[in-house]
């Protein structure tokens, strides 16, 4: 038992967890490339990357309400309910 | 059920106002702020998400209550309707935070998710609605399905306003509102608040429009086949 802790204790006391303090700059690395492009502009493409994210969100809910609506109208089909409504 | 009049009206209006809207967005001048620069635009789009999933909880937890007080299956349509389109708006406030802190919070390193309580608490919350549309999926009967389902949604809403607004803003957090971070209401400029609670009214009646087409399609659902779960 003892044995073993004292190592422990040893490499405890001896090795950071971190290389830096969380204080300390940390070092970042340049820009990447993406990143030029979005923050090019003072950042307007953010914004574009936004609304197109609620647009591109809006189209796949379409989507999905095409699939249900065309799910309902082949079960009306198939329960052969007549169809009155000029379409 | 639906009165089809008033619905075309208000959607008319709804998508004209969210035209005005999306353009005043872009075209009205804006104070400069550091690190923020113009993505403080995205105050019109990333917040009245966020408002708008909380709206869309009340019309939910609302027809949950009145499925406990009656039975009645359209109120379980109703709720659960709600309840999709909400998460919806949820899923979509989540990804455009995440875009907006990408490019202020952590640019300069490769960091697009670092367990922010705001972020982590609201997806917390989404998995909560995840439940509720995977138990609807557990049960046969409908009426059964609709008073079960109606006591977890209850739940659900409960949580929502504490995970989303209450338990961020005591931890602290990069997003604003939260300690040592001002909120909107100290800093944000008039001219902003010209475009933003207009937003707010959008993208509310945007979930309206969605939920009531839902809605119509599970109400036809459920005259043909008695299973309005769509």
């Amino acid at each position: 038992m003892a044995a073993t802790s004292v190592p422990q204790e040893v490499q405890d006391a001896s090795t950071a967890y971190d290389s830096v303090w969380a204080v300390a700059n940390i070092p970042t690395q340049g820009l990447s490339g993406m990143e030029q492009v979005m923050l090019s502009h003072d950042k307007l493409y953010v914004v574009l990357a936004v609304v197109l994210i609620i647009w591109i969100g809006i189209v796949i809910l379409l989507l999905r309400n095409d699939a249900r609506l065309t799910s309902v109208e082949r079960t009306i089909e198939e329960q052969g309910i007549p169809s009155d409504d000029g379409l | 059920m639906i009165n089809l009049r008033r619905y075309t009206l208000i959607r008319n209006v709804i998508l004209l106002w969210m035209s005005v809207v999306l353009c005043a967005a872009f075209l009205l001048g804006i104070p400069k702020i550091n690190i923020l620069e113009h993505t403080a635009r995205n105050l019109y789009f990333h917040v009245p998400m966020w408002f708008t999933m909380m709206a869309a909880v009340f019309v939910s937890a609302y027809h949950s209550f009145q499925v406990l007080r009656s039975g009645d299956i359209v109120r379980d349509i109703r709720a659960l309707q709600a309840a999709r389109i909400g998460a919806f708006f949820g899923v979509l406030g989540l990804l455009t935070g995440i875009v907006w802190s990408k490019f202020t919070w952590y640019v300069g390193t490769d960091v697009w998710w670092n367990f922010d309580p705001r972020q982590s608490m609201v997806s917390l919350q989404l998995l909560i609605y995840g439940a509720y549309f995977v138990l609807r999926g557990a049960l046969d009967d409908p009426s059964k399905r609709a008073r079960i389902a109606a006591v977890y949604n209850l739940f659900a809403a409960t949580t929502t306003p504490f995970l989303l607004y209450v338990i961020p803003r005591q931890m602290d957090s990069l997003h604003p509102g939260a300690e040592g971070n001002p909120a909107f209401s100290e800093i944000t400029h008039p001219i902003m608040r010209l475009v933003f609670y207009p937003a707010i009214i959008g993208f509310i009646g945007m979930f309206w429009i969605l939920y009531t087409q839902r809605v119509r399609m599970a109400l036809i659902k459920h005259r043909v086949t008695h299973d309005p779960e769509l």
